[in-house]
């Protein structure tokens, strides 16, 4: 529950990227400030704008690590963007600690009428980390769709992806039969992701059935194991594509290639993925 | 023609232009209207009437460098999506929160410099702007939260690999 509002889910956009804003105007905007009191010492008060522009800037960037914390959290673990989100978090962490030292040194220091070189030079290596770990968070949604189409989805999505391997299947003539323990645990409406011999599928539970479809969405190839529901379909997190999970077949655009499906079926009481030839091919 | 386009949409930099420069006017005009209310309580004096408007300014300039750019990542929505709609509202509603911040700032010009505190009707135009700000801004998430605009635009060929090694069906490229 409080995940999910901290997820910024009722308001069906994340709360993070709200915040942000705030340290990142607030802390550039102490910095020129800075630099127009080198420039023009007779103005009054600009060391001690900056400082209160550095002090909001901070708290605010405390504010925001708190659902950045929980976004952060619920990237899959072996997702393409996982590496890069704990880059993005390591770098805020220092641009948090390198702004209370310059805070502490600035707050001796407030009626100066030009600041002085070292809290200068903090700002000045804060503001550079600072737009290298805000670049780094905008490509985490922008190229890795973090958080992208989130609120949609109702139910936890998968933590991990299931690796497994045809070689101890049982092969049932050109099928092969690979069971997968993990599907039967699964509640309505929630996901696994599974990849058998480089085929990433997702594995559904809608109305009490279990379907198998290819991971990637036709379009930009969203996660649709990160999907939600509507009937029989399955939407895109990205771009709202939807298919109908029983054939594949695209039932709202953008994405106009149908998807791959997979069967599942139970084998002498083990669930599982039936895998054929025809799945090695492009259909 | 052609490149000056791109340069708009970001593609020189991986990374779409206008949500960057988005945060500036988002993070300065709120924050006008929080130094105006602490000016009110006697807080920081003159140096908060100044902080005020600087942050004022500050935002103007980014708003101005921000709307070319996004300008042209919504003339990149087809007109029939949903999210073409969100943006013409986006953007209308920016358009009347620039203006209501450069009257407000027109009309600090004269007693910035002086003013241990904020007039009434600049804090109310801070107030007003604010709150239009917020839900334009709003808007502007739900284009790319919600309808996926600039997601996964630069990085489709990344994808596109990632799907194909997931031995996904395939558009045509």
């Amino acid at each position: 529950m409080l995940k999910n509002l901290l997820e910024g889910k009722p308001l069906r956009h994340p709360i993070h990227p709200m915040l942000v804003h705030f340290p990142i105007g607030f802390l550039v905007v102490s910095f020129l400030l800075d630099l127009v009191s080198l420039g023009f010492p007779e103005v009054p008060n600009l060391v001690r704008c900056s400082f209160y522009a550095m002090l909001f800037g901070v708290v605010t960037a405390l504010l925001a690590a708190v659902p950045g914390f929980v976004d952060y959290s619920d990237i899959r673990r072996d997702h393409a963007g996982k590496a890069t989100a704990t880059r993005h978090m390591t770098l805020n962490l220092m641009v948090v600690a390198i702004y209370g030292i310059n805070l502490w040194l600035r707050s001796s220091a407030l009626t100066d009428f030009k600041i002085s070189l070292v809290p200068l030079l903090l700002s000045l290596i804060g503001i550079v980390l600072l737009s290298a770990s805000g670049y780094l968070g905008g490509r985490l949604v922008y190229d890795e769709g973090i958080a992208v189409g989130r609120h949609k989805r109702k139910t936890p999505t998968p933590q991990d992806t299931l690796h497994l391997s045809t070689e101890t299947a049982a092969k049932a003539g050109e099928a092969i039969f690979v069971s997968v323990p993990n599907a039967e645990h699964l509640r309505n409406g929630e996901t696994l992701r599974v990849e058998i011999e480089r085929q990433a599928m997702t594995i559904a539970r809608i109305d009490n059935q279990l379907y198998g479809f290819q991971e990637f969405c036709t379009h930009r190839f969203g996660p649709l194991s990160e999907g939600s529901f509507h009937g029989f379909n399955v939407q895109c997190p990205w771009h709202n594509s939807c298919f109908d999970v029983r054939t594949g077949k695209v039932t709202n655009g953008p994405a106009k290639v149908d998807l791959k499906i997979f069967k599942i079926e139970t084998r002498a009481g083990k669930v599982g993925v039936l895998l054929t030839k025809a799945h090695d091919q492009k259909t | 023609m052609r490149s000056l386009l791109d340069f708009l949409k970001g593609k020189w930099l991986g990374h779409p232009l206008h949500p960057i420069l988005a945060h500036v006017p988002m993070a300065m005009w709120p924050g006008a209207l929080i130094f105006d209310l602490l000016s009110q309580c006697q807080i920081g004096g003159n140096a908060m009437v100044r902080l005020s408007f600087y942050a004022i300014i500050f935002g103007l300039a980014a708003a101005l460098v921000a709307a070319p750019t996004g300008l042209v990542d919504w003339s990149g929505i087809k007109k029939e999506k949903p999210a073409w709609k969100i943006g013409l509202y986006h953007m209308s509603l920016n358009l009347i929160v620039t203006l209501l911040f450069g009257v407000n700032l027109a009309l600090r010009w004269q007693t910035f410099r002086e003013a241990s505190e904020v007039d009434r009707i600049p804090l109310l135009l801070s107030a007003v702007g604010t709150l239009i700000l917020i839900i334009s801004a709003y808007l502007g998430g739900r284009m790319v939260y919600e309808y996926g605009i600039s997601v996964a635009r630069m990085s489709k060929k990344k994808w596109r690999k990632l799907a194909a090694a997931g031995g996904a069906n395939l558009p045509p490229e």
